[in-house]
């Protein structure tokens, strides 16, 4: 029974969803919703769980002083400053988040938001660090990535058309090199002449490209995004659609129960 | 006030209102009507001060003003009707000069809930389709065929982190992003879950789980203690392993970063939903060297992901995971019917191309057929 209760609350509760999606009339025009404020319910109680589990961990780790306590004590103090804080302040003036309230002056503007804006600063560095990786020339893939996201990058700022033509003619003597060194590499004959072939297409095609692309840099930047760039997101996207429906099918038919014990 | 009285019964002037269509809205719950209507093309709108929707909800009885509305406004939803009562409407002119003229009256029209949103009967078929499929598949696998999916390098690569993490002495950290447990992709994350639990209570290694999400935690907690039952080593299940770490989208960033710099787990598992905060998880993860498998439904963290970890997932290979790991005949069943749908849209896709391309060329929009079944309400 321990299984068969939850399975099947999962059966009905899935099925209600699935039929409420077709069928408008009452009583089931509202069961999404009220489902999904029974879930908020609940989820509103199990904050309760979360709570009792952040402070649990923490406190263990000061009791037993483990390595790296400190943070331990300082995810505590934390927790008790900004409840407290944010009791006290909300008693006083009413709200939370108040005009003149100490919590949202001092803690939420001058702490919390900072904080928040510093951990998303970070992100910058982050995109370039891996932005350099992904766009290393080691491979024809990783070259072909790099020109394309060359000429998006180009295409979206002001100055792109200006420098165009030498970010351009690096990008074409990089690819090069690289095929060369593929053709180098490779031990099979077949691949070597389809190297061979593309680099010749490439010299001829590059004076063309380029004068092309110096006029239209804004509309082969468009073209890219709305073309190859959304064919193989929506491709992705309806993966995800198809894949969705055989999760959601194994969990409402009882065949997935990885989540349950 | 008397010039007001004489403008309004004397006026010649026609309505400008023309072509005055009221009908029960479509696919709802009943309790709407909707109007549409046009302007004369001689009309000097510029006269128009605004108009009204009037309603009669009983013949003999005074109309009431439903609504005020621009002169430029074309169309209008009446809500809040009775189901099953009949309502007649007309438009009220107020020109300019303090005059009005008033539209014809529509014939009774009554609200009512409909039984199916015909708008959907696209997804109604795909879903049947689906189903079919489905139990066809589900038939072959209860008689004991061999179904086979094509293999997916992310789960592979999944006992080798493990071990890899064991060999170098180091624990395991499991993030399973931002997802609430309602999202498929932190259902399927759990699957995953389970699968290195598993593998970790057999290798006695450590497996870290700070969750987002105090539901996301409950339901962690129990797909972890299940896989160490599975692997035959409860004893070795702590649930303090399992914790909430915060709510807070950076917070949780932040929380998980430190941890990563601290603990330096030896293989990170970031599977769930994530958003502008994967790439900084990712990074960091990468920072240590640590072994990274992700898999994500976010199609705009994809490339980041992609770029910063050693495996991903994308998308629906996420979704087959738990079926690709646990081998079940019957999840295999579920992925080999959605393989079968994706050759259906592939062709359903090609056919609607040169169909489009037809109706492009010819001018005639009935070549669109596929396309208007498939864009249902949305066209």
């Amino acid at each position: 029974m321990k299984r068969e209760i939850p399975l099947l609350i999962s059966f009905i509760a899935g099925t209600l969803i699935v039929i409420s999606l077709f069928v408008p009339h009452p009583p089931f025009n509202k069961m999404e919703e009220t489902l999904n404020s029974w879930y908020i319910i609940v989820s509103g109680f199990t904050f309760i769980l979360g709570i009792d589990s952040l402070l649990l961990y923490n406190w263990d780790k000061i009791r037993r002083k483990s390595k790296d306590w400190p943070f331990a004590l300082t995810v505590i103090l934390s927790f008790v400053v900004t409840l407290v804080w944010g009791i006290v302040s909300g008693v006083r003036t009413g709200h939370i988040f108040s005009t003149n309230s100490t919590f949202r002056n001092y803690f939420y503007l001058y702490i919390y938001v900072p904080l928040q804006a510093t951990m998303f600063a970070i992100l910058s560095f982050f995109i370039a660090s891996a932005a350099y990786r992904a766009f290393r020339a080691r491979s024809l893939n990783a070259t072909l990535l790099l020109i394309t996201a060359s000429i998006i990058m180009l295409g979206r700022v002001p100055l792109g058309n200006a420098v165009l033509i030498p970010v351009l003619w690096i990008a074409v003597l990089l690819i090069a090199w690289v095929v060369l060194l593929e053709i180098k590499a490779t031990t099979s004959a077949s691949t070597r002449v389809g190297y061979i072939l593309m680099l010749i297409l490439m010299v001829v095609i590059a004076v063309p490209l380029t004068k092309f692309l110096y006029g239209n840099l804004s509309a082969a930047t468009d073209w890219i995004m709305d073309i190859p760039q959304m064919a193989a997101k929506r491709g992705i996207m309806l993966g995800l659609a198809l894949g969705g429906i055989a999760v959601s099918l194994r969990i409402i038919l009882g065949i997935e129960r990885s989540y349950m014990s | 006030m008397i010039s007001f009285v004489l403008a309004a019964i004397f006026s010649v002037r026609p309505s400008p209102i023309v072509d005055l269509k009221v009908m029960d809205n479509p696919n709802d719950e009943g309790g709407q009507i909707v109007l549409k209507w046009e302007y004369r093309k001689d009309a000097d709108l510029s006269q128009i001060s605004y108009i009204q929707i009037m309603r009669i909800d009983k013949m003999g009885t005074a109309p009431i003003v439903a609504e005020e509305l621009k002169p430029t406004a074309k169309r209008y939803m009446d809500t809040d009707l009775k189901n099953g009562h009949p309502y007649r409407y007309f438009i009220r002119v107020w020109f300019k000069d303090g005059s009005y003229i008033d539209s014809a009256i529509s014939p009774p029209v009554v609200p009512e809930a409909q039984w199916l949103h015909k708008d959907r009967i696209a997804a109604l078929v795909i879903l049947l389709l689906y189903g079919a499929l489905l139990i066809y598949y589900l038939k072959k696998a209860r008689k004991g065929e061999r179904l086979t999916i094509r293999p997916i390098a992310g789960l592979q690569a999944v006992d080798d982190a493990v071990g890899r993490a064991t060999e170098m002495g180091r624990p395991l950290l499991f993030v399973l992003g931002l997802g609430t447990v309602s999202d498929i992709a932190t259902l399927a994350g759990l699957a995953i879950l389970k699968r290195v639990a598993m593998k970790a209570a057999e290798y006695e290694s450590d497996i870290i789980v700070p969750c987002f999400d105090p539901v996301v935690m409950a339901a962690a907690q129990e797909t972890v203690k299940q896989g160490y039952l599975e692997a035959g080593r409860p004893d070795l299940y702590n649930e303090k392993n399992v914790y909430f770490l915060t709510n807070d989208q950076f917070g949780y960033a932040a929380g998980i970063d430190g941890i990563i710099m601290r603990q330096k787990p030896g293989a990170i598992f970031l599977q769930g939903a994530f958003y502008a905060e994967s790439l900084i998880i990712a990074e960091t993860g990468h920072s240590i060297g640590a072994i990274q498998i992700a898999g994500t439904s976010s199609v705009t963290q994809l490339p980041f992901l992609i770029a910063a970890t050693d495996y991903t997932l994308i998308g629906e290979e996420m979704y087959a995971a738990s079926a690709y790991l646990s081998r079940d005949p019957n999840s295999l069943a579920t992925i080999k019917a959605e393989d079968w749908m994706k050759i259906i849209f592939i062709g359903l896709i090609l056919v609607g191309a040169m169909l489009e391309t037809v109706a492009g060329l010819t001018g005639n929009k009935s070549w669109s057929f596929i396309k208007t079944f498939f864009a249902g309400g949305a066209q």
